[in-house]
């Protein structure tokens, strides 16, 4: 038997082949882009930035944010779940409290063999569910931002300063009481431990609250409302002040005696993937929680992340809405997630029941 | 030549009769209506099985330790929303919105439509139309934040008032401002309706009237509205149909405590996933709607509207 130069080439070629197959077919195994479900304005622009784009670089997948509210896409995952149809997104930047009304209905995938869990803040993980159907990425704090040129004598003290008929109709607060419902107890007589149980304090501070005619909206409304000089006190998270101060609108924010709600938000991949897509998904999420991302992310947003050590952007040393020491977590209301889930509805239709009067 | 290509047509004709008596046979002439239905049917039939599937998610009370409607059948979802007064508060400030937005476009649309037809001036003419159509290529959103940026606090119109030494006002975010949205938007809607009802109504109809000593006052009260009454029922059962279940304007211009019925439906079915409540409140929105809508066919007679057989 002998060998041509023909045959010793092809046989070259054949082994070539073999071995450069693994990477070939690792190269297939990689979706063609990730999608994740995002909120626009300042909160899109930090995940692109501090997520997005460097997870792109790192593995070569693009990523394209979603921005359908948090709301809408939440039926539409139920539903493809429910049907076995691929969900719509790969990854839902969401609510903790979304989040876990997601678990709760067991449409979210397990990432308990995530490398980057380790090591993070207890707050991350969530709480009254098994294992890790979702992960808690930062805390965020529900301000009393304002206007400086309506509150002369410096920052309002009390957020009963909502009920001056001199800011009648000047007031905002989100459209569902979400970040405000337990301070509304406390700003009306009530104490913490009144909630769930007792929110009768916090419904007589929404029906005088009414009588000053607020406004009622979602992130996008109170920056233009701000901008537009239509509000001067809001109840909104500090995000929005933040991003809407660095635009060059005249705001300010403040954590008031009866103190803030904070809460949490989280990132959780939806069952019904493709292997190859579910994988990546679960690796945009460990990325996300990795030092790199954490510090660029939340450091873009202004919010104290999940992963611990990581000093707070320059503007923000000190400041009671990023809360670092525990004095400054004394100010603050936290909520555990199951009473939030439990009670929510029925504090949205109180809520509702009071200001749509 | 000629009678060559005569002859080819008969043929054609002829071949395309033959074709046609094959594809659709004698025995199935009588069905031929049925056939030119059977898409509006369908359609129809699919929006029937729509509101079916919405009846059946309607009796189906929400679960909150697993977020799933339970699989008992209940009336819960019913008397949950009837029980709450802010059910029917937000009902009453939607039907009494539709009835006045519903009034107010008729006196706007009438007389722009009767202009519209009746004007000489092709000039006028065009411009009725280009204003009437543009509003129909910019959407309800887009329209209504340009009601923000004209009504706001920084607006064009409290710019306008600044400016001649009056104090800014507070227009938006307010019931009437919702209001005015919506007459707005439904206008267009309303002329396009009234329009053909007005061009059937011959200008020698009204001629013969004020020769037979009619002032004109009278020749419309008398002559024009009775006749002009088919488009008027018509665009008053679009519009009050139309507002009746709008969402965009109220949210937007509302400023959050002016809600529509439509607001309550999303909000039970996103804002709080309660999809069985948020079936209930649409089962009861369409139930309103149908009735006032069949109530005003009875009262009015579906004759008027030109359909056969209906009453005079």
């Amino acid at each position: 038997m002998t060998f041509s130069r023909r045959t010793a080439l092809k046989g070259g070629a054949a082994l070539g082949a073999t071995l450069a197959m693994p990477s070939i077919l690792r190269a297939q195994d990689k979706p063609s882009e990730l999608i994740v479900r995002a909120w626009g304005g300042a909160w899109g622009d930090a995940l692109k930035s501090g997520v997005a784009d460097p997870f792109t670089e790192k593995t070569g997948i693009p990523v394209r944010l979603d921005f359908t509210e948090d709301n809408e896409i939440k039926p539409k995952i139920w539903a493809a779940v429910d049907q076995g149809r691929v969900p719509p997104i790969h990854v839902n930047w969401d609510t903790t409290t979304n989040a876990t009304i997601s678990a709760l209905r067991g449409v979210t995938v397990d990432l308990s063999d995530l490398p980057n869990l380790e090591g993070l803040l207890p707050s991350a993980k969530p709480v009254g569910l098994e294992g890790w159907p979702l992960v808690n990425t930062y805390a965020y704090v529900y301000v009393c931002a304002y206007r400086p040129e309506a509150f002369p004598d410096g920052a309002p003290e009390s957020w009963t300063v909502m009920l001056d008929p001199k800011f009648k109709g000047r007031v905002a607060l989100y459209d569902d009481g979400i970040g405000f419902n337990p301070i509304a107890v406390i700003a009306g007589g009530g104490t913490f431990e009144d909630i769930p149980d007792n929110m009768e304090p916090g419904y007589e501070f929404y029906r005088k609250l009414k009588a000053n005619e607020p406004l009622l909206g979602e992130d996008p409304d109170f920056t233009s409302w701000f901008q537009n000089s239509e509000i001067d006190l809001a109840c909104t998270i500090s995000v929005n002040a933040r991003a809407a101060k660095q635009s060059g609108i005249d705001v300010a924010w403040t954590v008031p005696k009866e103190g803030c709600k904070v809460d949490t938000d989280g990132l959780w991949v939806p069952k019904g993937l493709p292997a190859n897509e579910e994988q990546a998904a679960k690796d945009f999420v460990n990325f996300a929680l990795s030092e790199e991302a954490q510090k660029a992310w939340c450091g873009a947003l202004g919010l104290p992340p999940v992963r611990p050590g990581i000093e707070p952007p320059a503007d923000l040393v000190g400041d009671p809405s990023y809360p670092t020491r525990p004095e400054d977590f004394e100010k603050l209301v936290s909520v555990p997630s199951p009473v939030l889930v439990e009670n929510q509805p029925i504090w949205f239709a109180k809520f509702n029941e009071i200001f749509q009067g | 030549m000629a009678g060559a290509v005569q002859k080819a047509r008969w043929a054609l004709l002829d071949a395309v009769e033959m074709l046609a008596r094959i594809v659709w046979p004698a025995p199935l002439r009588g069905a031929l209506g049925w056939a030119f239905l059977a898409p509006a049917l369908i359609l129809v039939g699919i929006l029937v099985i729509g509101l079916g599937q919405m009846l059946e998610t309607s009796l189906h009370e929400l679960n909150l330790a697993t977020y799933r409607l339970g699989d008992a059948y209940t009336l819960a979802n019913y008397a949950t929303a009837l029980e709450r007064p802010v059910t029917w508060r937000v009902l009453a400030r939607t039907l009494g919105g539709a009835g006045i937005v519903t009034l107010v476009t008729l006196l706007l649309a009438f007389p722009y439509a009767y202009l519209l037809v009746r004007t000489g001036s092709a000039w006028a003419r065009k411009f009725l139309l280009v204003a009437l159509f543009l509003p129909f290529f910019i959407g309800q959103v887009v329209r209504a934040y340009g009601w923000l940026i004209i009504l706001g606090r920084e607006g064009l119109l409290n710019s306008a008032l600044k400016a001649v030494g009056l104090p800014a006002q507070d227009f938006l975010f307010a019931y009437p401002t919702v209001l005015f949205g919506l007459v707005q938007y439904m206008l267009p809607f309303a002329v396009l309706l009234i329009i053909p009802a007005l061009s059937a109504i011959g200008e020698e109809v009204e001629l013969a009237s004020e020769s037979l000593g009619a002032r004109w006052p009278s020749t419309f009260r008398h002559v024009v509205l009775p006749m002009a009454a088919p488009g008027l029922i018509g665009a008053s059962v679009v519009v009050f149909t139309l507002t009746l279940t709008d969402f965009a304007m109220p949210e937007i211009l509302g400023g959050g405590t002016q809600d529509f019925f439509a607001s309550a439906i999303y909000d039970s079915f996103f804002q709080i996933s309660n999809a069985g409540l948020g079936a209930a409140l649409s089962i009861l929105l369409t139930l309103i709607g149908s009735v006032i809508v069949a109530a005003v066919f009875m009262m009015a007679g579906t004759g008027t509207l030109g359909f056969r057989g209906g009453r005079r």
